[in-house]
């Protein structure tokens, strides 16, 4: 019923799949610049241009109700230290690509990344299929 | 005598297709990728190019399409289930004409569902002009590859079925299903 020629293309397919997600994972479909824009009750605090040659620093960004720090790590940004109750924006950890958003909803802080680049500037998120 | 018998059967599958269409559209799926879907339509399709051949294929899925995106879909729905099953259609009939010999109705339904998906994928990332979407596609194909092995069982077995039921009752003619495996 399953012929060998069936289990030949099953793999086969399996590897493409793999060669492409892999080429993806690597080369990553990015050309232009990201950065992270911290943004503090809806108004723009702070750009950070992203990259193998960004920085490497903490920004300690003062929010309505105490005091938030942004580590960023060359290509990737988390929230280090914030001072709100429930602390969930720290756990959720880096984010690289462009798209990510961190919130910290206590302090009204978003960390999100965005890139310069025109393939992906205009997000695809809803499209019915 | 032969052609209205072809045509009503014909007639009758189409219908089973556009059925299909519309379950599978209230089937929600546990993956967050768009363009995603069962394909069970596909069987029916499958179906045809083994009984009746690559133009009868290619008649029954557009007018599948067209119905079931009156029904259910949208124009860009529409826009890309019907390249993608016209795509898909061409490949597995050309597969089934030409190597049956090495694939049986399981790897054809799975040629059938992967060219689906990147077909899918193609149409969707020219209609949105962002090649971005070619990230989902390695997702796609292995998606297109499970639905289309089962889908591949599925009509698997109801070509045994139907060969024996078709011919008793003279609905396509015996020289059409010759290959029993």
């Amino acid at each position: 019923m399953i012929t060998r020629g069936d289990k030949t293309l099953i793999i086969f397919i399996l590897l493409v799949a793999l060669f492409i997600f892999v080429g993806f994972q690597v080369y990553g479909f990015t050309g232009g610049r990201t950065y992270a824009i911290i943004e503090v009750d809806g108004n723009p605090y702070q750009k950070v241009s992203l990259g193998e040659d960004g920085p490497q620093l903490k920004i300690n960004v003062p929010v309505p109700y105490g005091e938030n720090v942004v580590e960023i790590d060359r290509d990737k940004v988390r929230m280090f230290y914030a001072d709100c109750p429930d602390g969930d924006c720290v756990r959720q950890g880096w984010i690289s690509r462009p798209g990510q958003i961190i919130v910290c909803l206590p302090n009204r802080m978003v960390i999100k990344i965005e890139s310069d680049d025109k393939l992906t500037q205009k997000d695809v998120d809803a499209v019915s299929f | 005598m032969k052609k209205p018998r072809k045509m009503i059967y014909l007639a009758l599958l189409v219908t089973f297709g556009i059925v299909l269409h519309v379950i599978e559209n209230m089937i929600p799926l546990p993956f967050p990728i768009p363009g995603a879907k069962l394909g069970l339509a596909n069987i029916i399709s499958l179906l045809v190019v083994v009984f009746y051949g690559i133009r009868e294929g290619l008649i029954v899925s557009t007018l599948r399409c067209i119905i079931g995106a009156l029904l259910v879909g949208s124009l860009s729905s529409l826009l890309y289930s019907l390249s993608g099953a016209i795509l898909s259609t061409i490949v597995m009939a050309l597969a089934y004409k030409y190597f049956k010999d090495i694939f049986s109705l399981v790897g054809i339904s799975i040629l059938g569902g992967v060219t689906h998906n990147i077909i899918q994928v193609t149409v969707a990332s020219l209609v949105l002009s962002t090649f971005g979407l070619y990230v989902y596609l390695p997702f796609l194909m292995v998606i297109g590859l499970f639905t289309g092995f089962f889908t591949g069982l599925t009509a698997y077995f109801a070509k045994q079925n139907l060969s024996t039921t078709l011919i008793k009752i003279n609905f396509v003619g015996e020289e059409n299903i010759n290959n029993e495996t």
